[in-house]
């Protein structure tokens, strides 16, 4: 294989799974950034959107439904979550939201194993995304096409969403200060409920997307989780964009880390986090010092 | 003091009544106690919430694991060794992390761990990588004794380590040493105003804390047996952190006892099911819905306040 | 009172639950199964569980062992090895088992083999692959009834002797299992005189193997020796499909099972690998198991549900010898154990404790009409040609 062949499906290869961390470490630091919150949970609405998506491609024999039904299903848990729970703790420190969302990661993982059971659940590509494409005589899955090009969509999608609507700018404006958008009359807890729902339903469109490549598997979460806090922290917490750069850097870090040093990919990781943290407190886009 | 005394007698004479199962399960609930009591120190005293706590069990883990595999230093010696060592290394990330305060503090000690977790997943030679350190000795002495290798004597001296544990940090915690902490945690800004060099205070909370979580961390692989790269990862930090919720912050007896809650409720409740991850996800959601104070919160409420430390 | 309080709690905490027994006059034999229910493992670990959950009811219905009823005591460790040993500790001080199964990962093994001379216990594997549990890290009450990673891999160097490849490439995941199947594999093949190109592994929970299979893709190599399960096995077997690996590579692996064939679909066809059971094996003992196994589940039965039933037999046959489940005598009887098993012809080593057994070589075809994949036996090899010398992982020829 010549270089530039290689270095061309790394680079999307690297694309498709940025887009895949930036579906999990977008809806994270939108909750982080209204709620002050870090959801440790979101590994699990992850898995459970891939599960979801599973079960949605059986019944309806469609990867497209089950792409909308999940996040939405997904979402609507997530949101009747806030409503039923987190809603009663703001106010409160911290610790609440910690501990709140570890015990909703454990509950959610059992009552998952004991919907779906514990084999790895395989989700078939749609036909039309099933081939490959040769991408200067290599040959490249459409399907990886397909996810780096819906990162793209989603990423403009809510960056348009964020800039453009009046739900968007609530949000914007509760992140910057909820008390200012309090005092104007508007329910400021309602837009904390629409943002957990969308952040969760994004994790859970990550989920359906990754099933065909990955399985829907009980061991999702847990890898999910620590990804995500590494893109949002070297973003910036509460950072849209920062997000985005974060996932991008997470994921060409790894694949071409894991192609050059296999052994040292994973420590690279977190000692560019690191040095991030200490060059800049709040992350690359971050507020926060 | 005299409650202290108390406790520390009755749980002297616990291997008189209670099976070896029994004693098994206390002698890791007290090490996971003087763990979570370590981390208490940092998290209820100096506001300073680290994510990356198992760092310091990890080290102190791998380091008493090397000790009792290629030397003969006796047994307690070498869990003092690895608590020390792991204080030590921690001033250098104290260092770099109380360059930052609030969140971002919690990300630096999380992004440590998970580097130290890295970086263990790789070094063979002083980790076993993946496969962890297996068949870690209990090594007689001083003096030859053969006491602290049998289960009795081993739960002795993890004993000894958490009273010894506790009665350092109560002591720290009451010295002018721990009034400026209460001021950094209170108001940091104030605390640097009236003259107080803040982040020295933190550096020296971080590495106390760190050294007493590495003793217990050097407890656990003589206790198992057994050290692998899961005492590093990030899961464990979220974990004693709960214990320390759970049983109250800024108490130091809390802690304690929430991580024997932790450790009594898992255990039991993987007895009887399967699914205990799911009730184990309910009592904690449970806890905060119900019982924000903690446990300690909680045996406090029907009794008139004392003096909330 | 606040000392009284706590030690009520602490007491009620620990009590023990109360178990019910068989009213069958005797006391059971307990048998203790730390197992990997959750976690990447999870799937194995079920397998492990059936296995051993069909073969105490079947060895139950007829009189039990010794006249005694025998009762698996099953706990979940969730693949971790910190976990696995406590929870061994755990069904050895407070069930009192003697007698263990379950370890689903070699890493859990390995941490648990150096404590059971001090409970006094017997572990009999089903399942674990690491080469050095009856090398370098043996113990006395450590025996495997199962083929061994190195075994495997040795089937799949043996057949491949009869094959012609320009090149090998193998990717592992990374830890005690694979590093050790990759390490036997590359002696092999450079013994054989073949071209050994390079190996890669993966850790555990791997998801993208993006780079992975770029990386066997460049290596020029025409085959490829994976050394993996569970999920991880499915999640590269699907993306190695994806970017058409298996045009320009045959896929060899160590183990093929029913659940990564089931997990992958026909992303497993072509597949060539050693197998440890399969119900396509030959012997009226193994159509008797599996006509057994469906009338009970209505499904065949996998790798490691036939392995743990060799397994639970191995044990019977040396319970029966030595007249008692006492570590001493028990591992004396089961050093002298051979038994005819679903696999052939099993016994067990009294040198390293080792089970000498056939080796089963498989493809994985779709047969016409069929709806999934199944692997179809290719080759054979006998007992001696693939069991390691005593206490070796490598082979002299």
């Amino acid at each position: 294989m010549d270089v530039l062949p290689f270095l061309v499906t790394q680079c999307l290869n690297a694309l498709s799974q940025a887009a895949l961390l930036f579906f999990l470490g977008c809806g994270l630091t939108l909750i982080f950034g209204i709620m002050r919150i870090v959801n440790f949970a979101h590994g699990a609405f992850f898995m459970l959107g891939a599960y979801v998506g599973w079960s949605a491609v059986r019944l309806t024999g469609n990867f497209w439904l089950a792409l909308i039904a999940a996040p939405l299903l997904v979402g609507g848990f997530g949101a009747a979550f806030e409503l039923g729970i987190l809603r009663r703790l703001y106010g409160r420190d911290g610790h609440a939201f910690l501990m709140v969302t570890f015990g909703l990661t454990l509950v959610m993982g059992e009552v998952i194993r004991l919907l779906w059971g514990v084999e790895a659940l395989q989700v078939q590509i749609p036909a039309a995304l099933s081939d490959i494409v040769f991408i200067l005589d290599e040959p490249f899955p459409i399907y990886r096409l397909f996810l780096a090009g819906s990162g793209i969509v989603v990423g403009l999608t809510i960056w348009q969403f964020l800039e453009r609507t009046r739900l968007g700018l609530l949000i914007r404006a509760t992140s910057q200060n909820a008390e200012m958008v309090h005092a104007l009359g508007t329910d400021v807890r309602l837009v904390r409920s629409a943002v957990f729902g969308i952040g969760c339903g994004l994790a859970g469109i990550g989920g359906v997307l990754a099933a065909p490549m990955v399985t829907a598997s009980l061991g999702m979460a847990p890898n999910a989780v620590i990804d995500t806090f590494v893109i949002v922290i070297i973003g910036g917490m509460g950072s849209f964009l920062g997000s985005m750069i974060g996932a991008l850097l997470v994921a060409f870090v790894q694949v071409f880390g894991s192609y050059y040093f296999p052994d040292l990919a994973m420590a690279f990781m977190y000692l560019i986090m690191l040095t991030i943290l200490v060059v800049r407190p709040g992350g690359l886009l971050g507020k926060e010092a | 003091m005299r409650t202290t005394l108390a406790v520390a007698a009755l749980l002297a004479l616990m291997p008189l009544g209670l099976p070896p199962y029994a004693m098994t399960l206390l002698t890791e609930a007290l090490i996971m106690g003087l763990f979570a009591m370590s981390l208490d120190l940092m998290v209820g005293y100096a506001r300073l919430i680290s994510f990356g706590h198992a760092a310091a069990y990890g080290l102190g883990a791998y380091t008493c694991g090397n000790i009792l595999l290629h030397t003969d230093i006796p047994l307690p010696f070498a869990v003092l060794l690895s608590g020390l060592f792991s204080g030590t290394v921690s001033i250098g990330v104290a260092w770099v992390c109380t360059q930052a305060t609030g969140v971002s503090f919690s990300m630096l000690t999380l992004a440590f761990a998970q580097l130290l977790y890295a970086v263990a997943f790789k070094w063979t030679d002083a980790t076993g990588a993946s496969d962890g350190l297996a068949g870690i000795p209990r090594r007689p002495g001083p003096f030859g004794t053969t006491f602290f290798a049998s289960k009795i004597g081993f739960y002795y001296l993890t004993m000894a380590c958490l009273f010894g544990g506790f009665l350092f940090a109560r002591a720290l915690v009451r010295s002018p040493f721990g009034a400026v902490l209460r001021g950094i945690r209170e108001n940091e800004a104030k605390t640097l105003s009236l003259g107080y060099n803040t982040r020295l205070y933190k550096i020296a909370v971080v590495a106390a804390s760190y050294m007493l979580g590495g003793m217990a961390g050097a407890l656990y692989a003589p206790f198992a047996g057994f050290a692998n790269t899961e005492l590093l990862f990030w899961l464990l930090s979220g974990q004693v952190l709960i214990m320390v919720i759970v049983g109250g912050t800024g108490t130091l007896v809390g802690p304690i006892l929430g991580a024997a809650f932790f450790l009594f409720v898992q255990q039991q409740l993987s007895i009887y099911t399967d699914s205990w991850a799911l009730f184990f996800g309910v009592i904690f959601i449970g806890f905060v819905l119900f019982a924000p104070q903690g446990i300690l919160g909680l045996a406090r409420r029907g009794r008139p306040t004392e003096q909330h430390r | 009172m606040p000392g009284m309080h706590r030690r009520a709690l602490l007491m009620s905490a620990l009590a023990s639950p109360v178990v019910l027994r068989h009213a069958r006059g005797e006391t059971p034999i307990k048998i203790g199964m730390p197992v990997a229910l959750t976690g990447p493992a999870g799937e194995i670990g079920a397998q492990m569980r059936r296995g051993a959950e069909f073969w105490a009811k079947h060895t139950n219905a007829k009189g039990g062992l010794l006249g005694r009823p025998i009762e698996l005591v099953i706990q979940d460790t969730g693949g971790d090895p910190a976990s696995c040993v406590r929870k061994a500790q755990d069904v050895v001080e407070r069930d009192g088992c003697r007698l263990l199964f379950g370890m689903t990962l070699s890493s859990e093994a390995l941490a648990v083999v150096p404590k059971l001379a001090e409970w006094n216990a017997v572990f009999m594997s089903s399942d674990n692959g690491d080469g050095r549990l009856t090398g370098s890290s043996l113990v006395p009450n450590f025996f495997r009834a199962n083929t061994s990673g190195p075994m495997g891999t040795r089937a799949v160097s043996l057949y491949l002797r009869q094959a012609q490849f320009k090149g090998f490439y193998a990717i592992g995941m990374d830890y005690a299992w694979g590093r050790n199947s990759i390490g036997v594999f590359k002696d092999e093949i450079q013994k054989a005189g073949q071209n050994f190109i390079g190996d890669v592994y993966s850790p555990i929970g791997t998801k993208d193997f993006s780079t992975y299979i770029a990386k066997i893709r460049q290596s020029g190599a025409d085959a490829c020796f994976i050394v993996m399960q569970g999920d991880d096995n499915a999640a590269f077997l699907s993306q190695a499909k994806q970017y058409r690996l298996p045009d320009k590579v045959q896929l060899l692996t160590e183990i093929v099972d029913l659940n990564s064939i089931a997990a992958t679909g026909d992303a497993s066809i072509g597949l060539i690998g050693s197998s440890r059971y399969s119900f396509t094996f030959p012997g009226a003992a193994n159509a008797e198991f599996v006509e057994m196994w469906k009338k009970e589940y209505k499904t065949v039965p996998d790798t490691f549900e036939g392995e743990q039933w060799q397994a639970g037999q191995v044990l019977a046959a040396g319970i029966a010898a030595a007249g008692s489940i006492d570590a001493e005598k028990l591992r004396v009887a089961l050093e002298h154990v051979e038994i005819d098993s679903i696999k052939g012809h099993v016994k067990i080593r009294a040198c390293d404790h080792q089970g000498e057994q056939q080796g089963f070589m498989v493809k994985v075809v779709k047969k016409e009409g069929a709806a999934k994949p199944t692997p179809e036996l290719i080759a054979t090899f006998p007992a001696d040609r693939v069991t390691p010398g005593c206490g070796k992982m490598t082979y002299d020829s």
